[in-house]
C-alpha cells in the first residue's frame, strides 16, 4: 500500500499523527518519495514568492501630518482677529446712528418695497434682453452673434465647475 | 529611546491618538497589502481592501486582545475581507485582462524570478476562492488546520480537502512538463 495524497499533505504541514509510520515507508518506497518531493517543490514555490512593494502610503489617510497643513504665521491669525473685533466695536458703535437716520428715511411698506424690488428686476431683465453688444463700434472685428440665453448657460457652467472646484480643493484639504 | 512596540501604539491608538494608529499602519501595510495582492491579484484592488482592513481595525481596535500580537491579526482580517470581497463580485466573473501582469524590466536573472512569481500569482489567481483563502492561511499565515477551520468557520475536512486540492490544481499549473 502505498502513502495517500493526505497522509502526504499533512506530513508536509506537520500535522501528521503517524510520523514515524510514513518515514518507515518513504525509505523504502521511491514512488511515494518522488511524490513528496514533488509536493514539496510547491511548497518552496510558494515560499518563493516575493513581497511587492506598495505604490501609496496608506497610513496617510489616518495619522495627520501638521506639517502638511499650512499653519497661518501667528502674527498674521493675531491681525485678522483684532480686525474682526475692530469691526465688531465698529457695528456696536454704528447701531445709534442707524436707530437715528432709519426713521426719518421715509419708509414704505414691506409689500410695496417688494414690488419696487420685482420691478426694478424685471426692467434690469428688459434691458439685459435687448442688450447688443456693440459689433458697429469695431467694425475690424467679426460680428459675434452671442444669444443672452448661451451666455447665461455658459455663466452656469462656469459657475458650477467654480463651485465643484472648490470643494475637490477644500475636501483635499481636509484630508491632506 | 526605544520605538514603542504594537502593543503601544495600539493602546494610544484606543485614546484617540490617531498618529499612534498611523504608525500602526505603516508598519503593517506592506504585509497586508501584500495578503490582498496574493488573494486578489490586482494592484488596485489590492490597495482598496488593505486600507479598508485598516479602517475596519481601528472600529474594531477596543475589542481587539491587548496580549494578542497585531500583525498575524490583521492578516487574517485582511485575508476575510478579501475572500468576502471576491465573493461578493463572483456573478460578474474576474476579468483576467484586468489582472496585473508586471511588465518591469530588469536584468535577465530579475525578469526570470519576475516570470516564476507572476505564473505563481496567476496560478493562485486562477483557484476558486475558498482553495485560495485557505492557502493563503496555511502557505503565507502558517496557520494550523484547527486554525482555519475556526476562522472560516467550516468544518476542518473541508480545510483539508480545499487545502489538498488546490495545491493538486497549483502542481498541474506550475510543474506542468513544457
Ligand atoms: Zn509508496
Amino acid at each position: 500500500m502505498h502513502l495517500t495524497n493526505e497522509q502526504l499533505n499533512e506530513y508536509l504541514d506537520n500535522a501528521s499523527t503517524e510520523r514515524a509510520e510514513i518515514e518507515t515507508h518513504l525509505d523504502s518506497c521511491d514512488e511515494c518519495a518522488a511524490r513528496l518531493s514533488a509536493l514539496q517543490a510547491l511548497f518552496t514555490d510558494l515560499d518563493s514568492l516575493p513581497d511587492v512593494e506598495l505604490s501609496t502610503n496608506l497610513a496617510a489617510r489616518f495619522s495627520p501630518r501638521p506639517s502638511l497643513t499650512p499653519q497661518l504665521p501667528r502674527w498674521l491669525t493675531l491681525t485678522a482677529t483684532l480686525q474682526a473685533a475692530a469691526a465688531l466695536v465698529a457695528l456696536i458703535v454704528a447701531i445709534p446712528f442707524f436707530s437715528i437716520m432709519i426713521p426719518q428715511i421715509e419708509t414704505p411698506s414691506f409689500t410695496t418695497w417688494l414690488f419696487e424690488l420685482q420691478s426694478l428686476w424685471t426692467s434690469w431683465l428688459d434691458t439685459l434682453s435687448t442688450f447688443q453688444l456693440p459689433i458697429t463700434q469695431f467694425p475690424n472685428l467679426p460680428a459675434y452673434p452671442v444669444e443672452l440665453s448661451t451666455l447665461f448657460i455658459a455663466l452656469s457652467i462656469v459657475s458650477i465647475f467654480w463651485i465643484f472646484g472648490n470643494g475637490l480643493l477644500l475636501r483635499n484639504h481636509r484630508h491632506s | 529611546m526605544n520605538a514603542p512596540t504594537d502593543r503601544d501604539l495600539i493602546l494610544q491608538a484606543r485614546r484617540g491618538d490617531a498618529e499612534a494608529y498611523g504608525d500602526l499602519v505603516t508598519r503593517h501595510q506592506t504585509s497586508v497589502f501584500n495578503v490582498c495582492y496574493r488573494i486578489l491579484h490586482n494592484r488596485a484592488d489590492a490597495e482598496d481592501l488593505a486600507q479598508e482592513t485598516f479602517i475596519r481595525a481601528l472600529d474594531r481596535l477596543h475589542t481587539f486582545d491587548i496580549e494578542r500580537e497585531f500583525s498575524p491579526w490583521i492578516r487574517r482580517v485582511a485575508a476575510n475581507l478579501c475572500l468576502n470581497h471576491i465573493e461578493a463580485q463572483k456573478p460578474s466573473a474576474p476579468l483576467d485582462e484586468e489582472r496585473d501582469e508586471d511588465k518591469t524590466q530588469g536584468p535577465s536573472e530579475q525578469v526570470e524570478v519576475k516570470e516564476r512569481s507572476e505564473q505563481i500569482r496567476s496560478a493562485l489567481a486562477s483557484l476558486p476562492p475558498h482553495y485560495r483563502i485557505v492557502v493563503e492561511l496555511r502557505h503565507y499565515q502558517e496557520l494550523s488546520y484547527d486554525e482555519i477551520a475556526s476562522e472560516l468557520n467550516i468544518p476542518l475536512s473541508d480545510v483539508k480537502s480545499h487545502l489538498f486540492r488546490a495545491r493538486k490544481l497549483l502542481a498541474e499549473k506550475l510543474h506542468a512538463p513544457d
